[in-house]
C-alpha cells in the first residue's frame, strides 16, 4: 500500500479531476530505481516541446481562421490539417483542460443534436462546414471562437505545472487515442486528414518516449527497442502515403485512399505501442 | 579633604574580608551571568565561530558532523564582508554584508563531504569545512522527492525562458554601449537586471558566476577600480553613476558571455528541492543584508526588490500546492506574506522620489517572506 506520503505526493499533482484513478490505487512499482530528479529534465523538456507546438498552433490557427472570415474556403480547408497537427501533438495536456478540448476539438458525435447541437463548434464544426457544405457561410463565430479557445489553452499551458504521471502517462495516451479514433477514421470523417492527426499523435507520443528513453533503458532495455521497433513500423505505413516522400509538410493522401491491409497492419503496431507505453510510468516510478 | 578625613581606614581585617566577599560575590555574579547566557542562547547555538579577519577565516580548516549546523561569523576585518558555504561550484549557504566588528550566525544543512568556504575579499584563500557522516539526528532533507519533480521541472522552464530573456537582454546591452546609446543602453540594463534577480536564486548556486555578475565594489580589493570588478554593479556604476558608457564595453561583452556560460549550466542542473525555498528566502535576506540600515529606498534598490519579488512569486506558486495538502495555515501564511509586500512594492514605486520612499514598512515586509519561505522546508519535511 502507499505510505501518507505517497498519498499526499500524489494528490498534490494529480490536478485531481483528472488524475487516473490508477494513480491513487496501484501499489508503487516494485523498480524505484529510477531517481526521481532525473525525471525532472525530460519533463521540463516536455513542457518546452508543448510550449514550441502551442506556438505554431497559435499561429497557425490565426492564418486558418483568418481564411474562414475572409470566405476563402480553399485557403481554409488546405489550412485545416496542417493547424490541426500541433494540437494533435500535445493532446495530452491540452486534454487536460476539459473545458476547451470539448470547445476546441470535440466531434458532433459528443453532442445531443449532433451537427445541429449550437454547442457544437471548434475544428470539428469549421470541419464540417469546409468540406462537407463546402462553404464558410455563418462560421465567423466559430472561426473567432476558436481563435480565443486556442489563445485561452495557450496561456492557461504556460502557467501550468507538468504533472509528471500525465507527461509520461500521456505517450500511450496518444497512441490509444489513434487506436480508438483515428484508425477507424471517424475523427476527419469530412475532410479525411485522418492521416495528419495519426501523425501528429505519433508524433507527440515518440517525443514523450524519446525524452525518457535514456532512464527506461536503465530499466528495461528490452522493452525501449521494442517500442522503437513498433514506432518505427507505424512510421514506415505512414511514409506510404506521404504526398511527397522528401517534405513532411506536403501531408498525406486522403484517408479513403488507405488500404483495409494497411489499415490492420497499422493496428498491429499500434496497439501493442498503447500497451507497451501504459508500462512506461511504472518503468519509470511514476505510479 | 575634612570629609575623607573624618572617616576611619578599615582595619586590614575588615579589608581581607571585604576581599573575600567580593571575590564570592564575583564568582556568583560570573555563574548567574553564564546561566543566564544559556538561557537565553540554547548551549552550542553559537555552533562553530569563525573569525574573518583581512586575509582569510581563522580557523581556515572546520569539521563538523553532518545535519543541521550553526556557524557564527565575526568580523574582524575593516570592511563589510559575506561568508558562504560552497559544494563545488553551488553556494549551500551565505550570509552577506556583515559589519566590521559584528557576528552573525548562519544555519545550514550539511550532508558529509568537503566544502570551501569563503573568506572575505574575493581575493583572500578560501577555507575548508569537512563534514562528517554518522549523526543521525541530521538532514530536514527527507522530502518526498517525487513530489518534487513538477514544480522543479516547471522552475526548470521558466529559468530557460528566463534566460532566453536575458541573454536578448545583454545583448541589447552590449550592443547599446558599442553604440554609445547611453538611453537604450539604460533600458537594457533594466531589463537585464529584473531577469538576473528574477533568476537570484539558480544564479546564487554558482559563486563564480554570481561574482561575475553581481558581486558589489565593496567586494573588490581596490573597489571600484579594480580589474576584477565586472557585472551589473559596473555597468550601473558607469551608465548611472558616471553617466556614461566608458570603459563598459568589455563589461558588457563578459556579461553577455557569463550569462551563455549560465545557460549551459542550468541546463544541466538540477537545484536541490530544497533550495527552491531556502534559496529564495537567502535571496530576500541578502537584499535585506544591504539595507537593513537605510531609512530611505530609492530607484535602482527598489526596482531590484521588484524583480527579487516577481521571483520569489514564481517559487510560492509552485511550492504552494505541496503545502497546501500538508499545513493548509504555512501555506495561507507565505500566501498572505507574499501579498503584503507585493502591496506595499506598488506604492512604494508610486511615492517613489528621487530621494526614495521609507524603508521601515518595506524591510520589515521583506524580512517576514524571508522567514515564512525559510521555514518551508521544515513545514514540508516534519508533516510529509
Amino acid at each position: 500500500m502507499k505510505t501518507t506520503r505517497q498519498w499526499i505526493a500524489t494528490g498534490a499533482f494529480a490536478l485531481l479531476p483528472l488524475a487516473p484513478l490508477t494513480a491513487l490505487i496501484t501499489a508503487p512499482a516494485a523498480q524505484a530505481a529510477v531517481a526521481p530528479e532525473a525525471l525532472v529534465g525530460p519533463v521540463a523538456d516536455y513542457k518546452l516541446y508543448v510550449l514550441d507546438n502551442l506556438e505554431q498552433l497559435v499561429s497557425h490557427t490565426r492564418d486558418f481562421t483568418a481564411a474562414v472570415q475572409a470566405g476563402d474556403v480553399e485557403k481554409a480547408q488546405a489550412l485545416y490539417a496542417p493547424t490541426r497537427v500541433y494540437y494533435e501533438r500535445i493532446e495530452p495536456i491540452a486534454e487536460l483542460f476539459a473545458d476547451l478540448d470539448a470547445s476546441i476539438d470535440a466531434r458532433e458525435d459528443d453532442y445531443e443534436k449532433g451537427v445541429e447541437d449550437p454547442d457544437f463548434t471548434g475544428f470539428h464544426r469549421l470541419e464540417y462546414a469546409l468540406f462537407h457544405d463546402d462553404s464558410t457561410e455563418g462560421m465567423e463565430k466559430y472561426a473567432q471562437g476558436l481563435m480565443d479557445d486556442v489563445n485561452d489553452l495557450d496561456s492557461r499551458v504556460q502557467g501550468l505545472t507538468f504533472p509528471p504521471e500525465t507527461v509520461v502517462g500521456g505517450a500511450a495516451a496518444l497512441m490509444e487515442e489513434v487506436a480508438a479514433t483515428k484508425v477507424s477514421g471517424e475523427e476527419d470523417r469530412y475532410s479525411r486528414t485522418d492521416l495528419w492527426d495519426f501523425q501528429g499523435n505519433v508524433d507527440g507520443a515518440r517525443e514523450i518516449f524519446e525524452l525518457f528513453k535514456p532512464l527506461a533503458a536503465q530499466e528495461d532495455a528490452g522493452f525501449v527497442e521494442r517500442v522503437q521497433d513498433n514506432f518505427d513500423d507505424v512510421e514506415e505505413t505512414l511514409a506510404d502515403y506521404r504526398l511527397e516522400a522528401d517534405d513532411p509538410s506536403a501531408g498525406f493522401e486522403s484517408y479513403d485512399r488507405v488500404s483495409d491491409a494497411d489499415r490492420r497492419a497499422l493496428t498491429g503496431p499500434v496497439t501493442v505501442l498503447a500497451e507497451d507505453l501504459s508500462t512506461l510510468r511504472g518503468l519509470l516510478g511514476l505510479n | 579633604m575634612s570629609q575623607s578625613a573624618s572617616i576611619a581606614p578599615p582595619s586590614p581585617r575588615t579589608l581581607r574580608l571585604g576581599m573575600a566577599v567580593s571575590f564570592l560575590l564575583m564568582l556568583i555574579a560570573l555563574g548567574v551571568f553564564t546561566l543566564s547566557l544559556r538561557a537565553a542562547n540554547p548551549v552550542g547555538d553559537d555552533g562553530q565561530v569563525i573569525e574573518v579577519t583581512a586575509s582569510g577565516c581563522e580557523p581556515n580548516r572546520l569539521e563538523v558532523p553532518a545535519g543541521q549546523r550553526t556557524f557564527t561569523v565575526v568580523n574582524r576585518s575593516d570592511r563589510a564582508i559575506e561568508w558562504e558555504i560552497i559544494d563545488g561550484v553551488m553556494v549551500l549557504a551565505e550570509r552577506e554584508n556583515i559589519a566590521p566588528g559584528l557576528r552573525q550566525p548562519l544555519t545550514a544543512t550539511l550532508k558529509a563531504g568537503d566544502y570551501v568556504m569563503t573568506c572575505g575579499l574575493l581575493s583572500n584563500p578560501r577555507g575548508t569545512l569537512h563534514v562528517v557522516a554518522g549523526d543521525s539526528s541530521a538532514p530536514a532533507s527527507t522530502l518526498p522527492a517525487t513530489a518534487f519533480v513538477g514544480p522543479l521541472a516547471e522552475y526548470q522552464v521558466y529559468t530557460t525562458l528566463q534566460l532566453r530573456k536575458l541573454r536578448t537582454s545583454a545583448v541589447d546591452l552590449r550592443d547599446a554601449v558599442a553604440a554609445d546609446d547611453l538611453d537604450a543602453a539604460r533600458r537594457a540594463y533594466r531589463e537585464a537586471r529584473r531577469i538576473d534577480l528574477h533568476l537570484a536564486m539558480p544564479i546564487g548556486l554558482y559563486s563564480d558566476i554570481d561574482q561575475r555578475l553581481n558581486a558589489r565594489a565593496d567586494d573588490f580589493e581596490q573597489r571600484e577600480a579594480d580589474p576584477a570588478f565586472v557585472g551589473f554593479h559596473r555597468l550601473a556604476a558607469g551608465l548611472f553613476g558616471h553617466q556614461g558608457t566608458a570603459g563598459l564595453n568589455p563589461v558588457a561583452a563578459q556579461l553577455v558571455a557569463d550569462v551563455d556560460t549560465l545557460a549551459e549550466r542550468l541546463k544541466h542542473a538540477s537545484i536541490p528541492p530544497a533550495q527552491l525555498a531556502a534559496g529564495t528566502s537567502r535571496v530576500l535576506e541578502a537584499w535585506l543584508d544591504h539595507h537593513r540600515d537605510d531609512s530611505a529606498i530609492a530607484g535602482r534598490d527598489l526596482a531590484d526588490l521588484v524583480a527579487l519579488t516577481e521571483g520569489a512569486d514564481k517559487i510560492v506558486s509552485l511550492l504552494s500546492p505541496l503545502l497546501e495538502h500538508r499545513s493548509p495555515a504555512v501555506q495561507q501564511t507565505l500566501q498572505a506574506n507574499l501579498k503584503a509586500l507585493q502591496r506595499d512594492l506598488p506604492a512604494a514605486i508610486n511615492s517613489s522620489t528621487p530621494s526614495g520612499v521609507a524603508a521601515g514598512a518595506l524591510l520589515q515586509a521583506t524580512g517576514t517572506l524571508a522567514d515564512s519561505l525559510a521555514g518551508i522546508n521544515q513545514t514540508l519535511t516534519l508533516e510529509g
